[in-house]
């Protein structure tokens, strides 16, 4: 069950990731990010990371998917459909992830020997806790850059209406 | 399932999203394809908290922070490309050269 779990959710994940790098229209290729990073939120599911699971598909697919979704189609443009969506060093490019890839199946092989052994269980208290424990300067580190992040918004998408332009 | 699989699922995904932010021409597409890199390395930290440390769950507070910082990451971004694509008129990042006055 869990392997077929396993690579139902990964054949997923790996065939809309690369609908998203190929695809022509923006607008089918952020309809293939969400559903990509819905089935990276599967994986978290079958890896036992239940509360992450819950995160991805709210932050994730609820938040980011839809709000790359708004911008293209608030930027996209008729036009955009009949011109080449990748510039001309796409096979530089291959190469380059061709390579990475054979170094990362090596450095890979050293982790093959690993199993585990217990049942999943709960995480979502011992995270909390985790949070207000030791994590707790992060924590709210990450609430200072998201404040930051929210005026940086406002500030980069405001139009002064009273400038002639 | 050991953790070899995840490991290269992670590492495809990531590679895929690499090969995406190289090639796109639309800056959309560029901040889709850093999405996709994100969750690989989510995915790795997911994995090696199940088989390498099954008794914490602290690989699993470091990817909610990678989400966190995934989310702001992407509003500065989409604000920031609006404001370009305002001044520019265009998408695609081989034309903006706002720099060259």
């Amino acid at each position: 069950m869990e392997s077929f779990s396993f690579y139902s959710m990964s054949a997923v994940a790996l065939v809309s990731a690369l609908l998203v790098v190929t695809l022509r229209n923006a607008v089918h290729s952020a309809l293939f990010l969400g559903l990509s990073l819905a089935a990276v939120g599967g994986l978290y599911a079958v890896l036992g990371a239940d509360f992450l699971f819950g995160g991805q598909i709210l932050v994730y697919v609820g938040g980011i998917a839809v709000l790359i979704m708004f911008v293209v189609m608030l930027l996209g443009r008729a036009s955009d459909l009949h011109l080449r969506q990748v510039n001309n060093q796409w096979m530089a490019a291959l190469l380059v992830c061709g390579i990475s890839f054979l170094g990362l199946w090596k450095v890979i092989g050293l982790f093959t020997a690993s199993k585990t052994q217990t049942p999943p269980r709960p995480t979502t208290h011992e995270l909390g806790r985790l949070m207000l424990a030791e994590y707790a300067v992060p924590f709210e580190l990450i609430s200072l850059v998201l404040l930051a992040a929210l005026l940086g918004a406002i500030f980069f998408s405001h139009i002064d209406k009273k400038e002639p332009s | 399932m050991t953790l070899a699989h995840y490991l290269i699922i992670g590492a495809a995904l990531f590679l895929i999203g690499l090969f995406g932010a190289l090639t796109r021409r639309n800056v959309i597409g560029i901040l889709m394809s850093i999405e996709l890199m994100f969750n690989a390395a989510n995915i790795n930290l997911a994995a090696f908290n199940r088989f390498l440390h099954p008794e914490g769950v602290a690989g699993q507070a470091v990817a909610l922070f990678i989400i966190t910082i995934a989310a702001a990451e992407v509003v500065v971004g989409l604000a920031l490309v609006l404001a370009i694509v305002r001044n520019t008129d265009t998408l695609y990042v081989e034309e903006f050269n706002l720099l060259k006055g």
